[in-house]
């Protein structure tokens, strides 16, 4: 009797062991994508959603009118199969495609009035897309034309942003939104766009748990191209380490989130791994309104201080030199950076500076989110502008903090000093003018001037932004030239680094790309 | 007894309607923006979304407003919407207590029967090899940072010798069983799917292993000395002199003795390790209640603070609860009343 139980509890443990050994169903030929990330879905409504996953997630779900080519500077048709623009950048027409939504129903000029409308009304997160929109006008059921109350010849490139993908206007004006002047307060649809969607995309949201999975089904009845997989699975992978274990062992196709240090360790022959330069940069900025900072904080001062850092040792400490250094707050490769070349460290020169405005002991408190972006760990980056700060008697006290406080004490003007970072929305360089141009009542004027403009506001910029929005080509490529150097010479944000962005794969997988809008295209990605 | 159960229960909704207000009150006077989960950082500049959000949240009403709302809210059973995953807190906290009660439950198993056996052998054994390592074992279990033995374990048996699955509760390629109870091992089961029974519980055996190795430490070392101040106790003695053998004097008289420091020990673990397992579930990427909490602690959404803080609460209440009647049922001296 006893032998007989002993038999039938080691047969037990080998049928356990043996399903615990059993591999994850596998990966080859699975009709399933599977990617490793850590989400950070704000929102899944195209009009309110403002993250890197949700870039990916609406480029795959919802179609815009144009898109940016695998070159990641030349837009191409997507809903539109062409367009026009009038001589002075202030009207621009579409001509829609023969495309259907999820639910059979045609896209037209009307889907795509109320999509823009609404995208400007909820005054959400990227309503600024639509920032001068006067009037959105459906010509005939195909045309649609887009009036803006100033010359905007970056308009094309905003409406390739995933946040301007079109909505179904019909099945979401049925589930509570709301286009109209009261969608601020009235709309009520976000729950429904957590749980469906309503595109005409290669997918459709088949479920979505927060900080767990999202998961997307095939748009069976799509009109384009179909995609390869059936299913795309996202799941919720916190680090860069465990992503790269998961990869290796082929639970997930894709890891979107692994560093250059991170992909290294990779021992597995079955994953590849390509290093490409990414469009997302630190930087720290200078906050000249903060607490008795007016006086203290000058052009000239700042000029020292960014002669100060060590841009070279800069790349080789957060990143292990897997990145760029980079001019101005607009990207390498975006319009008008070629003609710009990245400071260089001139630690006498700085000193010199400095004692010629009588700030030789000079000591800064810098506030910042502790937190790692793009591999990059925000407190060794500071540790180094601490460490070359103090080579010309600069005396730096690092405050890391969470997100919360950070945001908090940037407002009330506690600390002079902070650091960020910054992700393209689409391809085109007038979005960082907007941004960090010191043009009265643009963002970052606010943020360092904190109500004392005349303490940072460069009026020579908003002219040349005009004149870029104003032109194309060359012309434009010129005067965001000119702006990006007027924009070194404020010395309010200085770029870091731009660190290489790690696509890693199974080798049976092909088709990964960074797209500078839309993040991974998963309708191009298939299975060898 | 059954009085004063059902006293103990009446006691627990005005106990937390006294913890919600107190957590209410403790976030909102936490220094940090409020909108940091509603408005991204580039947008945080911007006025009219500023203000369009507060009025959509309410939060730009004065305090004793929200307040008001809130416990009015509350007692109708509403938890509010996070700031966060724009769901309501209740639906976010359903969907992942179920994984935080199935990894700490079977932590709890795992480590309390490993517990339990190695401190009886110590017990036993006092003084022998046996004792020493088993005693290694159980230091190294309590004093190892998880995310360390976590991420070791993982790399050893699952990248390097694919003994055990990876992260997350289950194959991502696999859907999860139909929710009965929310625990895939009991729902695998309920559905009658064998084959998922054994991938849940595969994809539960690492991080239920290390969170419970921790537990076992802390049990290890509670049992053993227990049972060495037992067994030199007079109770002890008797029995020997009667003629009991060493194993009877062990697990028939100085167990039960222990069971008492040892209920209080696994009441407090467990409730605790609701809202506490939170290494470990970022690590296995396990989808449960801690890394909500640190979440929304992080990011100051009011109303998931408010949703988790209750579900510790209840989860400490009720652990004391139960351990004041296990008392009873392990002591027969002890009464309840």
């Amino acid at each position: 009797m006893k032998h007989f139980r002993l038999k039938k509890g080691l047969t037990a443990l080998l049928l356990a062991g043996a399903a615990f050994n059993a591999a994850p169903v596998a990966a080859q030929n699975s009709d399933t994508l599977v990617i490793a990330r850590s989400m950070d879905v704000n929102s899944l409504d195209p009009a309110r959603a403002f993250c890197d996953t949700c870039q990916f997630y609406l480029t795959a779900v919802y179609e815009t009118l144009v898109t940016l080519d695998a070159d990641n500077k030349t837009l191409k048709p997507n809903l539109a199969e062409s367009w026009d623009v009038n001589e002075n950048f202030t009207e621009f027409t579409f001509h829609l495609k023969d495309a259907t939504f999820a639910d059979g129903s045609p896209v037209e000029a009307s889907d795509v009035v109320w999509t823009f409308e609404r995208l400007k009304n909820l005054k959400a997160s990227p309503s600024f897309l639509m920032d001068g929109l006067t009037s959105a006008e459906a010509v005939d059921a195909k045309t649609v034309k887009f009036t803006v109350d100033a010359p905007n010849s970056e308009f094309l490139n905003k409406v390739s942003a995933p946040y301007t993908g079109i909505i179904n206007a019909e099945v979401a004006e049925a589930n509570g939104a709301i286009a109209g002047d009261t969608a601020a307060e009235a709309d009520k649809s976000e729950p429904w766009f957590l749980a469906n969607s309503a595109g005409s995309g290669p997918f459709m949201l088949a479920s979505y748990s927060p900080e767990a999975e999202l998961r997307l089904a095939r748009n069976d009845s799509y009109w384009g191209t179909e995609p390869a997989f059936s299913e795309v699975v996202v799941t919720q992978i916190q680090d860069a380490v465990s992503q790269a274990q998961a990869l290796e062992t082929g639970q997930v196709d894709i890891a979107m989130q692994i560093d250059p240090d991170t992909a290294q360790s990779i021992r597995s022959g079955d994953v590849t791994t390509e290093v490409v330069p990414s469009y997302n940069f630190l930087y720290i900025g200078f906050i000249p309104g903060a607490k008795d900072m007016a006086d203290v904080l000058t052009p000239e001062v700042r000029q020292a201080l960014a002669l100060a850092i060590d841009y070279d040792g800069m790349l080789d400490f957060t990143v292990g030199g897997n990145g760029a250094k980079q001019a101005a707050p607009i990207p390498n490769g975006f319009p008008g950076t070629a003609g710009l070349t990245p400071r260089a460290q001139d630690i006498e020169k700085a000193k010199q500076m400095l004692a010629d405005a009588g700030q030789s002991d000079l000591k800064l408190v810098a506030g910042y989110p502790n937190d790692n972006v793009y591999g990059v760990d925000f407190n060794i980056m500071m540790q180094k502008v601490q460490q070359d700060f103090a080579a010309v008697g600069v005396e730096l006290e690092l405050k890391p903090l969470t997100w919360a406080v950070w945001r908090d004490e940037l407002g009330a003007g506690e600390w002079p000093v902070t650091a960020i970072y910054y992700a393209p929305d689409y391809y085109g360089s007038g979005q960082y003018v907007a941004y960090f141009g010191m043009i009265d009542g643009f963002p970052w004027t606010n943020r360092a001037s904190l109500g004392k403009g005349e303490l940072v506001v460069n009026p020579a910029e908003a002219d040349l932004y005009a004149k870029a929005l104003a032109s194309s080509g060359a012309a434009s490529e010129e005067a965001y030239t000119e702006i990006g150097q007027a924009m070194m010479d404020d010395a309010i944000i200085l770029p870091l680094v731009s660190p290489n962005l790690v696509l890693a794969y199974r080798n049976d997988i092909e088709g990964v790309r960074y797209s500078a809008c839309c993040n991974l295209p998963l309708a191009e990605i298939s299975r060898k | 007894m059954l009085a004063y159960i059902v006293r103990r229960l009446i006691s627990i909704p005005f106990l937390l309607l006294g913890v919600a207000s107190v957590s209410f009150l403790l976030s909102q006077m936490t220094k940090g923006d409020p909108l940091a989960a509603l408005v991204p950082e580039r947008m945080m500049s911007n006025p009219e979304i500023v203000e369009a959000v507060k009025a959509e949240w309410g939060l730009d009403k004065p305090l004793p407003v929200r307040y008001v709302r809130y416990l009015g809210n509350l007692i109708q059973g509403d938890l509010g919407t996070s700031f966060s995953t724009r769901r309501p807190v209740a639906t976010d906290i359903a969907e992942r207590l179920p994984a935080t009660l199935e990894l700490v439950i079977a932590a709890m198993i795992i480590g309390t029967a490993l517990g339990l056996c190695l401190g009886l052998l110590s017990a036993r054994f006092r003084g022998s090899a046996f004792d020493s390592l088993a005693r290694i074992f159980a230091l190294i279990g309590s004093s190892l940072p998880i995310f360390w033995s976590g991420l070791i374990l993982l790399y050893l048996l699952s990248v390097r010798i694919a003994l055990v699955p990876g992260t997350g509760r289950l194959p991502p390629r696999v859907q999860p069983p139909p929710t009965h109870t929310g625990l895939y091992t009991i729902d695998a089961l309920i559905a009658g799917d064998i084959s998922l029974f054994w991938q849940a519980l595969a994809h539960l055996a690492l991080p239920a292993f290390v969170l419970g190795w921790a537990v076992t430490g802390i049990i290890t070392r509670l049992v053993r000395s227990s049972l060495i101040e037992g067994l030199g106790q007079d109770y002890a003695r008797t029995a020997r002199a009667k003629g009991a053998p060493e194993r009877v004097v062990l697990i028939g008289h100085a167990l039960p003795n222990a069971m008492i420091p040892l209920l209080t020990i696994l009441g407090f673990t467990f409730a605790y390790l609701i809202t506490g397992a939170v290494l470990t579930e970022a690590i296995f990427s396990w989808p449960g209640i801690g890394s909500y909490a640190v979440r929304a602690a992080a990011s100051l959404d009011y109303p998931a603070i408010g949703g988790v803080t209750i579900v510790g609460s209840v989860a400490f209440l009720l652990a004391n609860l139960l351990t004041d009647i296990a008392y009873a049922w392990a002591n027969p001296r002890i009464k309840v009343h």
